[in-house]
């Protein structure tokens, strides 16, 4: 490779920086910002995003996957904010109470909010959003499921709104806060489902003027923007004119890109490119892990041979999933190994370590569970039956993930698991999950907050999502004991009695071996040092453009 | 992927001259590579003591060396290893492919050639058809209908290819049917299936030896585009495409990982058309 | 020359009918495979296997699509939708059919017409200076085999690695202008100008040694002029065939390059669209595709009949 140009007197402190990254990540900082702001933000200018998947939808609250909150965060706004120690804060919501059975939240607006078609943001505008969300048409995954408690919105008078729910639900400001529930033109709302996917209408920093499939989404400034939330850095209008937000899936090329200078961010930075990125003088990160529940293969438990604990213990600890986090994933990401990802409120870290990798204790409990013989090929068999894992494969899971799960294939292979990684296609792959047909199941869930375990292990969640979707508690897990408890930690809204019963529930999710977990979803953006006050939105560590500026 | 869609047009005029600077060189070294393949394919270790499928986490990503000539890949295998051990999925799909084209071909070659003008234009048509379908499609349909793995992959490739195929055949089977010899023969009063059997099948197949030893490169190329879409073989077999298509997210840090399988499918590619075309010049020596 | 337009015409009428029985089972084939495919096509036009729609809108779409009918009735008014040009609606993208095809196809059609442009290049800079050469052609004809051998997709990831990460000379990615597009048709022009090249020495060979050529020669006329002026045109012929193949096959082509390349197009779509199982969208592209390759092999039969009027209903 030929030398970068680029003037001596940075190498020095890049390599300096360099050697603060490493020791950062190796302290487990959260966040690495080497990088200080010499000049004054400057107005004016396009910023060129890439990311890796394009939206489905641009409407958040239609199905609901990462790509397009991530768009969401630049054009919509939320009733609520959420600041990074998880406290929530006012945005175009001034004010709210909460009834005492926690079943009413009476919401104050914002008087001088415009959506960007020229709609007024009102209390009826509350209503159309959650009333779309629920709405089956919709077909909402994530924002639908997330208020299934919701019973619908009194409009008191044009600024305030009361939304009642079915049953308490404490959580409800912390999903409120998700730009998942992003607020939308209530008229634009109106028109068709698929319509409003191709440009729906906000209230946010930015509008979306153009969607080129396949290639870029156009954003331009929202000029009468002064209702930025209180996490921002400034206040009034975006400092960018425009966002061009490419779409470039293959990893490696979208790194190239960066480097190239033809786009100034990139997120979901591949692990095989961040020791070049962090080498690069010309370019600075921005990482964090998001709440929820970590990157894993959850195991079923409806059926053989993951409905015996002891096998489920056992493959858990033949999965040397360090061992993979040290290669593919070149140690840039900590190892999760718990139910919650660190960064979730009322984490406790004291089940990290809860099934470390160890073969042979893998051993005595698939003896003990009566795994005891084996095939000419080595693959323990009990009664004639050969010990097998089926695990169904996305086509699009990560390279990097693809080579993680071959090598748990190769590491719980020689304590004597058969682990088929079965290629499939999206669809097929999901159809599968829909009829509990898998023994391992590849996933994750970002939500901020640790009720994420009520979705994905309460018996609650067995069947068919609310509104979209097929189950969500994909281990089959069914504990009345679980389920009381995390109902419970919906009743309350006292932080203590919170924390009390979320240690409990990871508590019972440890002890029963439903997941291996791997390593903590994470927000990874490499940047060039063009670019300034790139902010990650707090409650899903979103990216966040409005405060961003760039110099030329 | 095209490659093999456009493979046909290329053996159906194929070069007769003879290279003087490559003369015997080329076709002796292709037949060479070609032996070392079936080694591979049916005792892949005696070229190789590493274990394909044996990870060494802490290995990964190490760049061609004495201990690892092609490098070890991102889970730390030898690539070495698991290229040799690839050929025996590679050959076995490009040989299973090529069969089943060549006999789709030979069938409606048949049917059109000797089945009167309405077989000959519906032929004709049906080759029409067989092209204008993607053969992604085609491969969709297969592992839709008979799962995944390795024979609806066959099956794909082989009704993908069999298109270009047809039409070669089919022009043989027109061009000897109205050949002098065979005129003669049914003056002579003999029998439509004798004269299949003794004057048309010779005549019109001869090439074929040629074509499917050409072909079976062409179905690993394109037995490898389709692993490379996600469509081939589960892990942790080796196999060519797969391996390459792991190995693009990691070009930039191991080109070592795209390469070398990259080479394998390059190379088994041009010694089966050198050798081909070593085949014909042979049979055409000894032409009708 | 009446006589001859006449037979041009019935030619052309002749083709055109072909060309429709082609998209008549193109449209057929995918009708197959959306009923041969697992899982019940309304959950795939009502949005995969994420959507959970409602027994009503179920039962909407089933009667809208005509599923409660008998299968030869379904059949029937799927031909008789495609017939009103309505392809439907892309489930997985929420957008009609026709308005990808409009967004997608352009990008496509611009990398097929650049890296045919690009083959057609190569191969007579590699043909005309070198044929019935020596040495020169033994080598430019070794070249040829080697470009013939090379998967697109493996060119154009070692072009991407070479070319745009390690020496940065070109752009890695998009469809940002015209530099993105050199490293695409790069990848799909090289082997399609050894294929092109191969055919093209066949006859150029042959023709070098015609008659008429020597009696061109005879005339005093020079090498050059020679091969640019006689045995060119009949070189051509050939590849003019084989260049319609290759227009034919584009989206196939376009699959992997446009997968590598992070580039928009119809080859990504088609890719997208049979992942997520959306059938109104992969119909629409087989049908697409299925339309230009009808095209090309019309402008093929065209373009023979001008460059070579000798040729006269030998042609299927």
């Amino acid at each position: 490779m030929p030398p970068q140009p680029h003037p001596i007197p940075h190498a020095r402190p890049a390599l300096w920086l360099g050697a603060a990254a490493l020791l950062l990540a190796m302290t487990g900082c959260r966040r690495h910002e080497s990088h200080a702001a010499a000049h004054t933000p400057t107005r004016g200018g396009t910023l060129v995003y890439a990311t890796d998947r394009e939206p489905i939808c641009l409407d958040p609250h239609v199905q609901g996957d990462m790509p397009q909150v991530f768009l969401a965060q630049q054009y919509l706004d939320s009733l609520v904010a959420m600041d990074g120690a998880g406290h929530i804060l006012p945005w175009l919501a001034t004010d709210w109470t909460v009834s005492d059975d926690g079943r009413t939240y009476l919401f104050h607006l914002r008087h001088d909010v415009t959506f960007t078609d020229g709609t007024p943001f009102t209390a009826e505008a509350v209503r159309a959003n959650l009333d779309h969300m629920v709405d089956p048409h919709t077909q909402s995954s994530t924002a639908g499921g997330y208020i299934r408690q919701y019973a619908g919105t009194d409009v008191i008078d044009a600024y305030t709104a009361a939304v009642h729910l079915k049953t308490p639900y404490a959580a409800f400001l912390e999903v409120l806060a998700q730009g998942f529930l992003g607020i939308e033109s209530p008229r634009a709302l109106a028109r068709p489902r698929d319509e409003n996917c191709q440009n729906p209408v906000g209230s946010g920093p930015f509008r979306i003027v153009r969607w080129d499939h396949q290639s870029q989404i156009v954003l331009e400034r929202n000029p009468a923007y002064r209702w930025g939330p209180p996490t921002a850095l400034h206040t009034g209008p975006a400092r960018l004119d425009r966002i061009e937000w490419r779409i470039i899936p293959e990893p490696s090329v979208r790194f190239a890109a960066l480097q190239a200078g033809e786009v100034d961010v990139i997120d979901s930075l591949p692990p095989e490119a961040e020791t070049p990125a962090r080498r690069n003088p010309d370019l600075w990160l921005l990482l964090a892990d998001r709440p929820g529940n970590p990157t894993n293969g959850t195991l079923n438990t409806r059926r053989a041979p993951f409905d015996d604990i002891r096998v489920r213990e056992a493959f858990l600890r033949s999965a040397d999933i360090d061992g993979a986090l040290a290669s593919v994933f070149f140690h840039h990401y900590r190892r999760a190994g718990g139910p919650l990802s660190p960064t979730t409120p009322f984490y406790s870290p004291a089940f990290e370590h809860h099934a470390d990798y160890d073969p042979d204790r893998a051993r005595a409990l698939l003896d003990q569970a009566g795994w005891t013989g084996r095939t000419a090929q080595g693959i323990r068999t009990r009664g004639g039956h050969p010990l097998v894992v089926h695990i169904p494969v996305k086509a699009s899971l990560s390279a990097a993930e693809r080579t993680l799960w071959e090598q748990v294939q190769a590491t719980a292979r020689a304590t004597g698991f058969d682990v088929r990684l079965e290629n499939g296609d999206d669809t097929t792959v999901q159809e599968r999950e829909g009829q509990w047909d898998y023994d391992v199941r590849i996933g994750y869930w970002n939500t901020n907050t640790a009720d994420v375990l009520r979705i994905i292990f309460s018996s609650a969640f067995l069947g068919a999502a609310g509104v979209a979707g097929h189950h969500q508690n994909e281990a089959g897990f069914s504990d009345p004991a679980f389920d009381r408890v995390v109902d419970d930690a919906l009743l309350t809204t006292d932080p203590d009695r919170r924390r009390a019963l979320y240690l409990q529930a990871q508590t019972i999710a440890a002890r029963n071996f439903l997941q291996v977990t791997t390593y903590p979803q994470s927000t990874r953006l490499a940047l060039s040092r063009a670019v300034h006050d790139v902010r990650l939105e707090p409650s899903l560590n979103v990216t966040s453009l409005y405060d961003s500026w760039v110099t030329r | 992927m095209t490659t093999l869609s456009l493979a046909p047009s290329m053996t159906r005029q194929p070069s007769r001259r003879l290279r003087p600077a490559l003369g015997h060189l080329g076709p002796a070294a292709a037949f060479l590579f070609l032996a070392l393949l079936a080694v591979a394919a049916l005792a892949p270790h005696l070229l190789t003591h590493a274990d394909p499928l044996a990870i060494a986490p802490r290995d990964a990503f190490h760049a061609p060396s004495a201990a690892h000539p092609f490098g070890t890949d991102q889970s730390g295998r030898d690539i070495l290893a698991r290229v040799i051990h690839g050929a025996r999925q590679s050959l076995a799909l490009g040989g299973g492919a090529i069969t089943l084209s060549l006999g789709i071909a030979t069938i409606l070659a048949l049917v059109g050639g000797l089945g009167g003008r309405i077989a000959e234009q519906g032929v004709r048509w049906l080759i029409d058809i067989l092209f204008a379908f993607p053969v992604l499609v085609l491969a969709l349909l297969c592992t839709a209908t008979l799962g995944s793995g390795i024979v609806p992959l066959i099956v794909a490739i082989g009704v993908g290819s069999a298109a270009g195929y047809t039409r070669m055949v089919f022009g043989q089977v027109l061009s000897v049917r109205d050949a002098g010899y065979v005129e003669a023969a049914r003056a002579l009063g003999h029998g439509p299936l004798r004269i299949v059997a003794r004057h048309i099948l010779p005549n019109a197949f001869r090439p074929l030896v040629v074509t499917a030893t050409m072909g079976v490169g062409q179905t690993v190329v394109w037995s490898a585009a389709l692993s490379f879409l996600g469509l081939g073989a589960p892990p942790p077999a080796a196999e060519w495409g797969t391996m390459l298509s792991m190995g693009r997210d990691f070009i930039a840090e191991a080109w070592w990982m795209t390469f070398f399988p990259g080479l394998a499918i390059v190379l088994t590619m041009l010694s089966t058309t050198i050798a081909g075309r070593a085949l014909q010049r042979a049979i055409e020596g000894r032409g009708p | 020359m009446t006589r001859f337009l006449q037979r041009l015409a019935w030619r052309l009428a002749w083709r055109l009918a072909g060309g429709l029985l082609v998209l008549l089972a193109a449209a057929s084939l995918t009708f197959a495979a959306l009923h041969l495919a697992p899982g019940d096509p309304v959950t795939a036009i009502l949005g995969g296997a994420s959507a959970n729609p409602t027994p009503e809108a179920i039962a909407a779409a089933r009667h809208e699509y005509g599923l409660d009918r008998p299968l030869a009735v379904q059949y029937g008014l799927y031909l008789a939708r495609i017939a009103r040009g309505e392809l439907g609606q892309s489930f997985s993208l929420h957008m009609p059919v026709i308005a990808v095809l409009r967004a997608q196809a352009p990008p496509t059609l611009a990398l097929m017409a650049s890296s045919l442009g690009v083959a057609w290049l190569l191969a007579l800079l590699s043909v005309v200076p070198t044929a019935r050469r020596g040495l020169s052609g033994a080598i430019a004809s070794t070249l040829e085999t080697i470009g013939a051998g090379l998967p697109q997709f493996w060119l154009g990831i070692l072009l991407l690695w070479g070319l745009a990460f390690e020496w940065r000379l070109l752009p890695p990615a998009g469809n940002h202008g015209l530099p993105t597009l050199v490293l695409p048709t790069l990848s799909l022009a090289i082997p399609l100008a050894g294929f092109l090249a191969q055919v093209m020495r066949e006859s150029f060979d042959l023709a070098l040694g015609q008659p008429f050529i020597l009696t061109a020669r005879a005339r005093g006329l020079g090498d050059g002029a020679v091969r640019l002026r006689h045995a060119l045109r009949h070189a051509l012929l050939p590849c003019i065939g084989l260049s319609s193949w290759a227009v034919g096959a584009l989206v196939g082509n376009a699959v992997a390059i446009e997968i590598i390349f992070s580039r928009q197009g119809l080859g990504r779509a088609l890719f997208l669209s049979v992942a997520t199982h959306d059938m109104p969208l992969v119909s629409g592209i087989v049908l697409f595709v299925a339309l230009v390759y009808i095209l090309a092999g019309l402008a093929a039969d065209t373009l023979f009949i001008l460059v070579d009027p000798r040729l006269k209903g030998t042609r299927p």
